[in-house]
């Protein structure tokens, strides 16, 4: 197509395929369009954007980002935040929840689909059928719903502050807040802090060598074990000779509301295993779909080489399974993330309702809005490039 | 895939262009269209930001008031099982309709949330607010809305368990609030709660159904709203979990809450138009005119009662006009259609409701209550 | 906000999974699925306790505790929102129009899916009445239940009325002449015009004041239908071999897929008004909210047409342009309509997706189903006695009857349509 000649053409003959006049030259046509495409996205942006700012300035409403720095005026559940502070330090700990509920609800989430995803396809009838109806159950139900019926249905029926309910000391559970002791560390523990690290060092020398050793010899590894058990010996060891610095906060019930442990708000209790049930379905029907996916012959192969059906399933199938269903587990953790913003109907303060509760209190829509998606989007883009990593790491490489 | 390419860019540039275009002429000929030609579509369409224009005009224009309010506050505004819009805001909408055009039906009712309410009113998508909004100096100011005739006087309260601990708000620290977000109630809470030193967790829901579970279910210690809410809330609690004697609320007023409807700011004939409508359902109550008996007093004795009426002046025979903006007898079409303001308290939130709400605060003045009507005259 | 309702593996499911029913008798069956090992004994005992009690709550919660009346007295509400009930003849002629319509669409569809199975030498396995059935159960529930709540034997007759002309509709649909067949989905796109012209126009229902599923329904439908065209126009934009063109394409994609359908209707809500010039007026909260939907879904729907199209053999593509085929008519007969037919079970899950999604409109205080069954918890009837626990477990059964029953058929279309199994 492309002339490689660039000689006139003799007068008189009608132009060749030497070289296609101006307009119906590919490069030319190629660059032209994009210039009027180009030029048409920037005009039909700038054009909105001057009516934004013409609409809000003609109705008195500021553009700038000024509202950010005033004193928000509102207190937000479960954090420190108090009303003089500012409208960005609320927002700061709105993301900050959101990013809590996204990190703890995709660990949970994990754990629960992979069971229900393997449980699916149980040799057990019962179970797989059970499996099946939790799927089908909720991946119907729109995730708004799931969170509302959390919250009324189940958090909002458990036992008030008054009785609340206990188990061992170790873990109180209200309609207000949920408890689990924590470990706890006296003040001047610095000598036992400086253990745990080495501990962790030691541990995972260990863990190398012997995945050394048996990358070498073949032999068992055991470093679960072997590191685990090397861990340990240090920690116990440095907390009897630091003067038993660990102790366990536990929680309790001070006046009208739990105190101590590791704990979490009702709120966020519903907003959080809403979510999880609700994603695991999903993340369930992936892992299962990915199971059967695996070539029938890795499980008749590994079936021969005698392994047991837990070894089968974490040594053959899973990491086969795991590598199809990245992009798709990808896809839910995102999900999750977003579905995160509906825990504006139970009054979890997450970003999206501080900025609803912002915008409520007179402070201008638009600039709210804006950083409300940029939130979101950067978000995205973290768990995009979290998850390339991950893929990257686990493909295949193709030789 | 390149005359796809061709497609989009035809398709945006002629968005543009036209944009623009249009955008260019738009500012020097303005067409001054104020309600002559009322004979086809464009003339109905009302032209919201354009300053000239009264919303009276655009409303007696289109023949329908479009109103802002709540679907979700028993007493005031809710919907029942026909899908009607019923409540004591409502019937507001309904005396403004009455008042403006002659039909209390000829309301267009706009269910809106509170984050929403002002952003409506701005933008022109309604044309009058009245949604349980309180009315604050900031609100007349930075959000641009104009708060006509206060409809109910009502302050912050704060409900408890009767069983409780709790006797005032000094012995409320560390307790769990329900609160509404993004509300003056909110924010009043955080004002009040921090000048005594006192700390609390604050439980913001968006709409008052899950708080009133929450708070049902014992997650709160309080719930703080305007107190005919609570009271309505109160009267209605479930004989399951104690009935109304379970729970108290205390005698502290947190703040005022007057609420009234709210129009956009700048628009002095519709803002009259809308103030009447409301002053004329206390006027009635005061002159004692009510739905049922409005008939015996067109041939009333007092001037001043004609002249509210739209009767002629027996003396002089000729109708008083105030330059409202409206029909002389429109607080005939309010009283005979909606009632004087006591048949809607009564109607809506009176002691034979649900509610069951005193007058107190909102009596007239002779009864040593807040409604004092300004002459008719 | 939903992912795509695709199955990752178009396998069969259940039956394939289990092991051969080799054993007879109802002991040897069990021996067989439940006793096979000690440990799915222990299984079978903790998951037959389990089930056993969650069935008997959940046969007390619908049959002993719950008092239905606020649904039985609000079901109108619960189907239509604030709808004249003066003009309650229009929805139903609207349902019979959309059943009409989904008559003949499916008739023709199914006589188009057999020529394509045909050319490909695929055998389609034959419906069954108990295809049907598994399909179709929780719909068949769902109507059963709403008639069960109403009060007179009106909306029953004309129920069966509805079914029984969706029913002519597909036979008819199935003796449609090619022709016609080819274009049906123009029959589809009328129809549901048709359905909005009836309820809307002539002295109807402004859509202002439509709610519960009806709302639901029909911002769906009218989502995915608007949603589409610039969904197929993103979708090529991003395979365009111009660089500016696919820049803008992918930006567009990705940024709206990123971010959480609520920002956006909040950004309709808030801001549209704003983008407009003076001399348009502010369009209605729920066109706004429908802007809002359509820049979100088109954002889906265009990688949902990108996968599609990049299951079109390029072999195909060359094939037509050594034949020497225009480019537009390469997109036109070659790429496309291998494309389209491949995404249409992608669709179907994009669809449904939306329609859960639309419970979102409660947070803005529209008038759909979950804001009716949280309002007429205000009724004066009704004002605090915490019925929300009777009438959400009502709102998530109706989504849950109708988002089964189409993912169902989203994956019969899969296997009838050979998307997949190639």
């Amino acid at each position: 197509m492309t002339a490689v000649v660039d000689a006139p053409d003799p007068p008189g003959q009608p132009p060749r395929s030497s070289r296609p006049p101006l307009w119906r030259d590919v490069r030319v046509i190629r660059v032209v369009l994009q210039v009027a495409f180009a030029v048409a996205v920037v005009a039909l942006i700038s054009y909105l954007y001057s009516n934004l700012v013409n609409n809000l300035t003609d109705q008195g409403i500021r553009t700038d980002f000024g509202y950010l720095d005033r004193p928000a005026g509102f207190q937000i559940l479960g954090s420190d935040f108090r009303a003089a502070q500012s409208v960005s330090d609320a927002l700061l700990v709105g993301l900050s929840n959101t990013v809590s509920v996204a990190v703890i609800g995709i660990v949970l989430t994990m754990i629960l689909g992979i069971i229900v995803g393997v449980a699916s396809l149980s040799s057990n009838w019962l179970v797989r059928k059970a499996a099946t109806v939790y799927v089908e159950t909720l991946r119907n139900l729109p995730p708004l719903i799931v969170i509302v019926f959390m919250f009324t249905a189940v958090i909002l029926r458990l036992p008030r502050i008054e009785a609340p309910a206990e188990w061992f000391d170790l873990a109180i559970w209200t309609n207000r807040t949920i408890s689990i002791a924590a470990p706890s560390l006296d003040a001047g523990s610095g000598g036992f802090l400086l253990a745990l690290v080495t501990a962790l060092v030691l541990a995972a020398v260990v863990w190398i060598v012997r995945t050394r050793h048996n990358a070498r010899t073949g032999q068992p590894h055991h470093r679960v074990a072997l590191s685990g058990l090397a861990f340990l010996a240090v920690v116990v060891l440095a907390w009897s000779l630091t003067g038993r610095p660990l102790g366990i906060d536990r929680p309790e019930v001070v006046g009208r509301q739990l105190e101590g442990g590791w704990s979490m708000s009702a709120n966020y209790a519903a907003v959080l295993f809403a979510l999880v049930i609700y994603t695991a379905s999903y993340i369930a029907e992936i892992v299962r779909g990915s199971i059967q996916a695996v070539h029938k012959g890795q499980t008749e192969a590994s079936l021969a080489l005698a392994l047991s059906g837990f070894q089968r399933l974490r040594f053959v199938i899973l990491p086969q399974a795991f590598r199809i269903a990245v992009p798709a587990i990808a896809n839910q953790f995102l999900n999750l993330t977003k579905n995160s913003s509906l825990a504006i109907a139970v009054g979890f303060a997450e970003l999206t309702q501080v900025t609803f509760i912002v915008i409520g209190n007179g402070n201008p829509a638009p600039q709210s809005i804006l950083l409300l998606m940029f939130a979101y989007l950067f978000l995205s883009l973290v768990i995009a490039l979290f998850t390339n990593i991950v893929n990257r790491r686990f493909q295949l490489v193709s030789r | 895939m390149r005359w796809l390419a061709v497609l989009a860019v035809f398709v945006l540039v002629l968005g543009a262009c036209t944009g623009d275009d249009d955008d260019a002429a738009d500012t020097p000929d303005a067409p001054d269209n104020n309600g002559e030609d009322n004979g086809d579509g464009p003339s109905e369409t009302i032209d919201l930001v354009q300053d000239g224009e009264s919303v009276l005009a655009s409303v007696q224009d289109s023949g329908v008031v479009v109103c802002g309010v709540n679907d979700a506050v028993p007493g005031f505004g809710f919907v029942d099982e026909d899908g009607n819009f019923s409540g004591f805001d409502v019937d507001y909408c309904r005396a403004i309709a009455a008042a403006v055009l002659g039909d209390a039906e000829a309301v267009e009712y706009v269910p809106l949330t509170a984050a929403q309410r002002f952003t409506a009113l701005q933008s022109g998508e309604i044309d009058v607010l009245v949604r349980n909004t309180t009315w604050t100096a900031s609100r007349d100011g930075g959000e641009g809305a104009a708060f006509a005739t206060t409809t109910f006087y009502d302050g912050q309260g704060m409900m408890v368990r009767a069983d409780g601990d709790i006797g005032s708000i000094d012995d409320m620290g560390g307790a769990s609030v329900c609160v509404l977000s993004g509300t003056t109630t909110e924010l009043n809470l955080a004002t009040v709660f921090n000048a005594r030193g006192l700390d609390y967790s604050p439980l913001s829901f968006e709409d008052n159904d899950t708080l009133r579970e929450a708070f049902i279910a014992g997650q709160c210690d309080g719930w703080t709203s305007d107190k005919s809410q609570l009271a309505a809330v109160r009267s209605a609690y479930p004989e399951a979990d104690g009935g109304p004697e379970s729970l108290t609320i205390l005698d502290e007023t947190i703040s005022k809450e007057p609420l009234g409807p709210a129009v956009r700011d700048g628009d002095s004939a519709w803002f009259d138009a809308v103030n009447w409508a409301v002053i004329a359902t206390i006027q009635a109550e005061e002159f004692g005119i009510t739905s049922e008996n409005i008939d015996d007093f067109t041939t009333s004795d007092d001037p001043n009662i004609l002249r509210f009426l739209g009767e002629p002046d027996p003396e002089e025979g000729t109708v008083a006009d105030p330059g409202l903006g409206l029909d002389p007898d429109f607080a005939v079409n309010v009283i005979s259609q909606v009632g004087n303001y006591g048949e809607i308290f009564e109607r809506h939130v009176g002691p034979d409701t649900p509610l069951g709400l005193a007058r107190a605060e909102n009596d007239l003045w002779t009864n040593g209550g807040l409604l004092y009507p300004p002459p008719y005259r | 906000m939903t992912a795509v309702a695709t199955h990752p593996s178009g396998a069969p499911r259940g039956r394939a999974a289990g092991p051969p029913d080799t054993s007879v008798g109802p002991v040897g069956w069990m021996r067989e699925n439940l006793f096979n090992s000690a440990l799915n004994a222990v299984l079978t005992a903790l998951f037959g306790a389990f089930i056993a009690w969650a069935a008997v709550r959940l046969a007390l919660l619908v049959f002993v505790n719950s008092d239905w009346e606020i649904v039985q007295r609000n079901l109108t509400s619960f189907m239509l929102g604030r709808f004249d009930r003066a003009e309650l003849w229009r929805p139903w002629a609207a349902t019979g129009i959309l059943a009409v319509t989904f008559g003949l669409v499916g008739g023709a569809g199914s006589v188009t899916a057999e020529q394509i199975a045909q050319q490909e030498g695929r055998q389609l396995p034959r419906i069954t009445w108990r295809d049907r059935l598994r399909r179709f159960w929780p719909m068949a529930l769902l109507v059963v239940v709403l008639l069960g709540f109403t009060r007179t034997i009106a909306p029953t007759l004309l129920a069966l009325l509805v079914l029984a002309v969706g029913v002519v509709a597909r036979s008819v649909g199935t003796r449609l002449p090619s022709v016609l067949n080819r274009f049906i989905w123009v029959v589809a796109l009328l129809g549901f015009v048709a359905a909005v012209v009836v309820l809307s126009r002539f002295g109807g229902v402004g859509w202002d004041e439509w709610g519960g599923l009806h709302l639901s329904i029909f911002a769906t439908g009218s989502g995915i239908v608007l949603a589409f065209p610039l969904g197929l126009l993103l979708a090529m934009g991003r395979r365009s071999s111009l660089p500016a063109v696919r820049i803008v394409s992918v930006g567009y994609i990705e940024f709206f897929r990123g971010v959480p359908l609520i920002t956006l209707l909040l950004m309709g809500q808030f801001m549209i008004g704003f983008f407009l010039p003076g001399w348009i007026d502010a369009p209605s909260q729920l066109a706004r909210a429908l802007v809002a939907i359509v820049i979100f879904e088109s954002a889906y729907i265009a990688e949902i047409v990108r996968g599609g199209l990049q299951g079109v053999d390029r072999g195909q593509i060359e094939a037509g342009q050594a034949l020497g085929m225009s480019p537009l008519a390469v997109v036109r007969r070659i790429q496309l309509p291998q494309a389209l037919r491949a995404v249409i079970p992608a669709m179907v899950g994009q669809f449904i997706s939306l329609f859960q999604d639309t419970t979102l409109f409660f947070i803005l205080g529209f008038d759909e189903l979950l804001n009716v069954g949280q309002r007429v918890t205000n009724q004066p009837d009704f004002v605090g006695q915490g019925l929300q626990s009777v009438t959400l477990p009502f709102v998530a059964f109706v989504f849950w009857a109708i988002s089964y029953s189409m993912s169902r058929e989203s994956r019969r279309l899969e296997t009838r349509l050979g998307v997949g199994t190639r």
